[in-house]
């Protein structure tokens, strides 16, 4: 079965690139006539790429930043304090500015770590190892007090509106370098905040959608592709039906060229190569036992979410574009979501901790990162103040900390500050619509220019806004 | 939250050209001397700008707000700051410096981080923000001028925006001569072939009769026709046998299960929101109104009036008046962020998913650009939109909370159930006053006095002792009831200081009713703070405690909520703001199922009492249904909306009065009435004979569902950006027989199935395909992939498991939110529950609409995951194992005549020699049993090009 080059060929040749295709619209009746295999054949970027792919660790719910990397000694100073603070939630309420709210101190020590002397809290101790290879971004800050809202701005770049997800964004752009795998992955989704939304297409073409691997809550060691094997039929009988369909699928298009059943066909031969392949991919037992301890693997708590880290090396090494791994469950108030019992964050924290260093570690090794973007966050950060002056801290989206690594980013660095108790964005604000430019920026593609006709207008991940920070860029 | 969300601020030179002509005219207003600044330009004044001022507005500004930034398209605000006349002048918000008003000047605002927040990367230095109010406290001295040449501002012009095809009214034209007079069966044919004809194609020939019913099956009812129909209907002689099919496929009840369908495609029908999965109890009805429309043929205007007012017009019948009102569903059907906290922000996103949708299903426009600045392409400026937003503004869509709810009203019934539900109520209102009395003999008695043990207590119990305290709390035994231990109090000091946070562990997801136990008297607080936290949400409670509390002289119940197994969960007691003591001796979770038995009573007071208490529970179990209905309820007083510059609810600019879309509108409307909202104007409005766009779009929607392409393509979009029909004079034409048709759908059907057009063969002919490869012209049928649901009906069709049963809920009452829901149903797919989060699968893999969007032209996408869902999943492989099994059942003379039984059954044809051949060898070398051996065939033609087609 070859790959038709039609297309490819065309984008590759095409004098004004890239963006004037996106702008010709890929119609319905286009679409309809393309096979998976040419929507997501590899397509070369607006400018040279740093980054080739994406790892998104979502941490959902929230972490705080006053507690892990974001360093505040006031905070301890004035430790059960009151004073006044603009409260997102209350001015989002009552338009309120000023409610009196009492400070609290972070509840994990902080030390300097490594060359670059980045601060870190004993919150994330394994995290604190790979400091040199990280970006800091300080100075986030994002739409949304609650989580839905918050949850979809990351993910798609609008709390309300119903728009294609980040990933959906980057395969649409890039297209995929597996030919068995699809371009977007999603480890353990939730069903929450969103839920499918979150890795959706929205308005561009299916193949360009996530598809999820395993869900939220489930174990990751079960995690599989939904239909990727049949329940009830031997493998000799699967091929032996797969020949026979082969053999009516081509005696119905018999009547000359037709693209689009071609591609009705050719999306069976896709799905046999992914019935045939992806389970050798999801299946980690060839790992040695050293890479699996490095990930945390085979032991509590680190198993599951190790797992799933583990994967998402093993599907960026195959050439899947985006995997997002993500830390959360499917309710309305997720894992890290400390509203009254903020040292439940360490619980969480031993689950992912070694995992996600175990991650840079084995990319890192592997010669990975150069070129994979690893990308570190929440959907907001939380309040350095407790909420309704009890044990925990609400939601905040005025300044909160991600990290990126590798994929051409300045690693040891920090970029922006948030005020002298963490509580807002003020110095190199980074919006979450610049985050998304910059990343789309690393992986080679103008934020500006990456647009899709829907609807009469050309829509953008970015909306009308979004700058690249610079500063990030190694 | 984002205000220009919906806006677009640059456009690329591409898209530009890609243009038709213009409709916006660019006025340069401004050509001033500025001779405001005639005072301040000291050389003071001058040496200040250019040191303090002009290098800050180079470094921090000029990027988005310069001639520059305009030239690469990355202005934005419409604010230009490279030029004194630019900084007078403004941008969308309005001047940003107004000379010696330093609080008037929006670039102050913005600068000091107030409502505006300039630059966004973060606020500039207090020195630096000081030094521009100095300069504008100085009258803004700015030597810059660029003599007002970039200054602009542009204004739609709407007679030239009127000349667009679409907003012109439709006029019918007599229907063109042709050559081969003998092809034509009807009118529409003549324009067809006229084209045709111009251009030198030849249409194919007519399809065969087994296609042709396969295809007007699916087409009309959405199912395929049985082996015996096609049979029928390819060895009828009669001449007219196609008419009768026709005839008896629009009278069937299926008719409405498949056009009622199209028609919430475009109504955005879902029966859920993606945030938290919150499930729309009452939304079936809607969707079997729709369904009864199509059947019952209501004029489509009618259609119209009742979904956008329904409850604002006349009722004849009761009949009547409850249909109206569930029409109105249609207005809250979208896939609204209830928990958005900024609730006139969250009015407003709902006033304009109300715009987009009513202006798209109907109308074919998106007005939604104008939500933020005047419509880039189309005539459709800031004010006409939030003249029609003031019109759904003041149809209240909410009650708001933390979470806000969805409205629902009663849906009026027959004056014996009003009757019985008022007798019913009367008993439960005796029955609680009965129960209130009793509290309170009890309460004086002193009857229930006595210390708890925690086990003791029906529910999950949290008692004082497992709360997380904050601040110094102390324990007491004093007023002698309590659960466990004592309870606690706050010693009524460190007001503001301490808070008691009790957690559940919850071992099932689902309802809880959470009852507090507090330690009640005189000298309690009137006032403490409770606040819940559930699934649903926050909430904020304030319970007075020098009250007994109202249940065992015990509990108080702050409200039944959704909790998650072991999610984040808490009831949390704050002495904020308290006077008196703040007592807290338990938190009870109750199972709202039932499953928690009341809490036990000894004396005869309190056996009365749970004797009241269960009765009072039986009534309301019993109550006779009191139906409800989504729907919207019109405000008071009625206002007008300020436009929202930038989309911005927080920068209002002037007031406009509520109307229509002016380019759309040849005449002017006589002002809306000051005491109505001018929602039933609206609907007249849009089904009004005048309206250009309407009937066309409705027309043009028709034909792409019969034809698998519009004669305007961009079947959702009639602007300037949509594409041009193909066929202006028929769509024309047919849009004008259609209102002179009295808006009948079925009537539009028959004429379009009536056609030749219709009638022909999908067969691509390899001349005509050269000169028209994509069909524009119709010299043939297009070949349509068989949607989400005609696959999975017609699998459980030829399977026999088909349920046939119409109407009524899709989903079990008791389902509180949508999340992992698994329909088991075999019915029509219109009844499987339309869940934004939780999709049937086939749905969702075989595109399905979209139920957030208004979706006139569904995706026809080829996926991987498709080949994969055919191929394995558990409902192919059943449907595949009870279709085997039925064609086994039957007596066939020859394996042949099985094999060509099953090939009309799931492709309506008989399979060619060689098939019959392939088929043959198949069978012959399986192992399997004969029923695997023939379940394996089956679900093989199932995965087959063939069967996801009608030709």
């Amino acid at each position: 079965m070859g790959f038709p080059i039609n297309r490819r060929a065309l984008l590759q040749s095409a004098a004004c690139g890239f963006g004037s295709i996106a702008l010709a619209g890929l119609s319905a009746a286009r679409t309809r006539a393309e096979s998976p295999a040419d929507l997501l054949s590899s397509r070369a970027p607006h400018f040279t790429p740093r980054a080739k792919r994406v790892i998104f660790l979502f941490m959902q719910g929230g972490v705080s930043q006053v507690d892990s990397f974001d360093y505040k000694p006031l905070l301890s100073a004035r430790d059960g304090k009151d004073m006044p603070f603009d409260d997102a939630r209350v001015l989002a309420n009552s338009g309120k500015r000023g409610s009196e709210q009492r400070i609290m101190r972070p509840l994990w020590d902080f030390a300097r770590h490594g060359e670059s002397g980045r601060w870190g809290s004993s919150l994330f101790p394994e995290m604190n190892r790979h400091v040199d290879d990280l970006c800091f971004l300080h100075s986030m800050h994002t739409e949304g007090v609650a989580h839905g809202p918050a949850t979809l701005f990351l993910h798609c770049g609008a709390t309300v509106g119903i728009r294609p997800s980040m990933g959906a964004w980057i395969s649409y752009g890039l297209g995929t370098e597996s030919e068995n795998l699809p371009g977007f992955v999603t480890i353990g989704p939730s069903a929450g905040n969103g839920g499918a939304r979150n890795y959706g297409n929205a308005f561009l073409p299916a193949a360009y959608q996530g598809t999820a691997l395993g869900k939220a809550g489930a174990p990751a060691s079960e995690a599989t592709i939904r239909n990727l094997s049949n329940p009830v039929r031997s493998p000799r009988e699967q091929a032996r039906q797969m020949e026979f369909l082969r053999s009516l699928n081509q005696e119905q298009r018999s009547t000359g060229e037709d693209s689009e059943l071609d591609a009705v066909i050719s999306s069976y031969e896709l799905a046999w190569r992914m019935q045939m392949n992806a389970p050798d991919v999801l299946d980690l037992s060839g790992e040695t036992e050293e890479t699996k301890a490095l990930y945390g693997i085979d032991r509590e708590p680190t198993d599951n979410f190790g797992r799933q880290c583990l994967l998402a090396r093993r599907l960026s090494e195959r050439g899947v574009r985006f995997i997002q791994v993500t830390y959360g469950d499917s309710t309305a108030n997720p894992a890290w979501d400390q509203h009254s019992n903020m040292p439940a964050h360490e619980q969480h924290a031993r689950r992912v901790d070694r995992p996600i260093a175990g991650l840079l570690a084995d990319l890192k090794r592997r010669g990975l990162l150069e070129d994979t973007l690893v990308w570190w966050g929440s959907e907001f950060g939380r309040t350095p103040y407790a909420q309704q002056k009890g044990t925990g801290r609400d939601h905040n989206p005025d300044g909160f900390t991600v990290w990126l690594a590798g994929g051409g980013t300045r690693s040891g660095h920090a970029v922006g500050a948030t005020d002298e108790f963490g509580h807002k964005a003020i110095e190199n604000k980074v919006h979450m619509h610049d985050l998304h430019a910059t990343i789309l920026h690393l992986l080679g593609l103008d934020h500006e220019r990456l647009t899709y006709r829907y609807s009469g207008r050309d829509f953008r991940l970015t909306d009308v806004h979004g700058r690249v920070v610079e500063e990030v860029l190694a | 939250m984002t205000p220009a969300s919906y806006g677009r601020e640059d456009e690329d030179d591409l898209s530009m050209k890609s243009l038709p002509k213009r409709s916006l005219l660019v006025v340069v207003l401004l050509a001033m001397g500025s001779p405001v600044f005639g005072d301040s330009m000291t050389q003071d004044g001058v040496d200040f700008f250019e040191t303090k001022i002009r290098p800050v507005l180079v470094e921090k500004c000029y990027r988005c707000h310069s001639a520059e930034a305009d030239d690469a398209g990355k202005l934005k605000g419409d604010l230009l700051l490279d030029d004194r006349d630019g900084l007078l002048l403004g941008g969308a918000s309005g001047p940003a410096v107004v000379p010696g008003e330093v609080d008037e000047s929006l670039l102050i605002d913005a600068l000091r981080y107030d409502l505006l927040q300039m630059p966004p990367e973060g606020k500039l230095p207090d020195s630096v923000i000081e030094d521009f109010e100095t300069w504008v406290g100085q009258g803004a001295p700015d030597p810059r001028d660029r003599g007002g040449e970039r200054a602009r501002t542009a204004e739609i012009d709407l007679e030239a925006g009127r000349e667009h095809w679409a907003y012109q009214a439709p006029q019918r034209t007599p229907a063109p001569r042709v050559i081969d007079a003998s092809w034509p069966r009807s009118e529409i044919d003549r324009f067809i072939l006229a084209r045709l004809e111009a251009e030198g194609i030849r249409p194919v020939a007519d399809a065969d009769r087994t296609a042709l019913i396969r295809r007007l099956s699916y087409d009309l009812i959405g199912l395929p026709p049985t082996p015996e129909e096609i049979e029928r209907f390819a060895d009828d002689p009669s001449p007219t046998a196609y008419d009768e099919l026709v005839d008896r496929l629009l009278a069937s009840p299926h008719f409405g299960e498949r056009w009622g369908r199209h028609w919430l495609d475009v109504a955005r029908f879902g029966e859920s929101l993606t945030l938290r999965g919150l499930v729309f109890k009452e939304a079936w009805r809607y969707r079997d109104y729709v369904i009864d429309a199509f059947n019952a043929d209501m004029p489509f205007d009618q259609f119209v009036r009742e979904q956008l007012a329904g409850d604002l017009l006349e009722a004849e019948t009761l009949e009547d008046r409850r249909r109206q009102l569930v029409a109105t569903t249609f207005l809250v059907l979208g896939n609204t962020n209830l928990e958005e906290q900024d609730k006139e922000q969250l009015c407003m996103d709902l006033v304009d998913e109300q715009i987009e949708t009513t202006s798209k299903a109907f109308l074919a426009q998106t007005v939604s650009c104008a939500r933020c600045h005047d419509h880039k392409f189309d005539p459709i400026p800031t004010s006409d939109y939030y003249a029609l937003a003031g019109i759904f503004r003041n149809a209240r869509a909410m009650d708001h909370a933390n979470v806000s709810a969805w409205i629902e009203v009663p849906l009026p019934m027959e004056p014996a159930r009003e009757e019985a539900i008022r007798a019913h109520d009367a008993s439960v209102a005796e029955v609680e006053a009965q129960i209130k009395a009793l509290r309170r003999s009890l309460k004086d008695s002193g009857a229930g006095d006595r210390i708890l043990a925690v086990d003791a207590v029906p529910g999950i119990v949290v008692d004082d002792g497992e709360a997380d305290r904050v601040g110094d709390w102390k324990h007491s035994t004093y007023s002698g009831t309590f659960i466990g231990a004592g309870y606690l109090h706050d010693d009524n000091r460190e007001k503001g200081e301490k808070t008691l946070t009790f957690q559940p562990e919850l071992p099932e997801a689902g309802m809880y009713e959470v009852w507090l136990a507090y330690s009640p008297g005189a000298g309690r607080s009137p006032a403490v703070p409770v606040r819940i936290l559930s699934a649903e949400g926050d909430s904020e409670h304030a319970v007075d405690q020098r009250r007994a509390p109202p249940i065992q002289g015990r509990y108080v119940s702050l409200g039944a909520f959704r909790f998650e197994a072991n999610g984040q969960a808490y009831v949390q007691l704050s002495n904020e703001s308290t006077q008196g003591h703040v007592t807290a001796d338990a938190v009870v979770w109750r199972p709202v199922d039932g499953t928690a038995p009341p809490p036990d009573t000894h004396s005869s007071g309190r056996s009365e009492l749970a004797r009241l208490e269960s009765r009072l529970k039986d009534l309301k179990r019993e109550a006779p249904r009191r139906e409800m209905v989504m729907s919207v309820v019109e405000d008071e007083p009625i206002r007008d909306l300020s436009i929202h510059i930038r989309g911005s609810v927080h920068n209002l600019g002037e007031e406009v009065p509520r109307g229509f879309l002016r380019v759309a509108t040849q005449e002017t409307w006589e002002p809306l009435p000051e005491d109505e909202s001018g929602r039933r104007q609206l609907a007249d409005w849009v089904a009004s004979e005048q309206n250009p766009l309407t009937a066309r779009v409705v027309v043009n929607r028709a034909w792409h569902w019969l034809t698998g392409a519009g004669l305007v393509a961009s079947v959702d979009n009639f602007g300037t950006t949509g594409e041009a029909p193909s066929h202006p004079e028929l769509l024309d034409t047919m849009a004008v027989q259609f209102m002179e048709d009295g808006w009948s759908i079925k009537s539009l059907v028959r004429r379009i199935v009536m056609s030749r057009a219709y009638r022909l063969s999908t067969f691509a002919e390899t001349g005509a395909e050269v000169l028209d490869p994509e069909n524009r012209l119709r010299w043939r049928m297009n070949r349509r992939r068989l949607e989400a649901e005609h696959l999975r009906d017609t699998m459980l069709s030829v399977s026999g498991m088909l349920d046939r049963a119409m109407y009524g809920p899709s989903f079990p009452e008791t389902l509180a939110a949508d999340y992992g829901f698994e329909s088991r149903s075999s019915r029509r797919s219109v009844y499987e529950p339309v869940f934004r989060n939780a999709l049937p699968e086939i749905f969702e893999v075989f595109d399905f609409a979209d139920p957030s969007m208004v979706v006139g032209r569904r995706d026809s996408s080829t996926v991987a995951t498709q080949a994969l869902f055919l191929m394995n999943h558990p409902f192919v492989i059943e449907q595949a194992r009870g279709t085997a099994t039925r064609l086994l059942a039957h007596e066939f003379a020859t394996l042949d005549d099985r094999i060509n039984h099953a090939y009309r059954l799931m492709l309506g044809r008989s399979p060619s020699p060689n098939e019959l051949a392939i088929a043959r060898g198949f069978l012959a070398e399986s192992t399997l049993d004969e029923r695997e051996a023939w379940s394996l065939f089956v679900h093989t033609l199932f995965a087959t090009v063939d069967f996801r087609y009608a030709d």
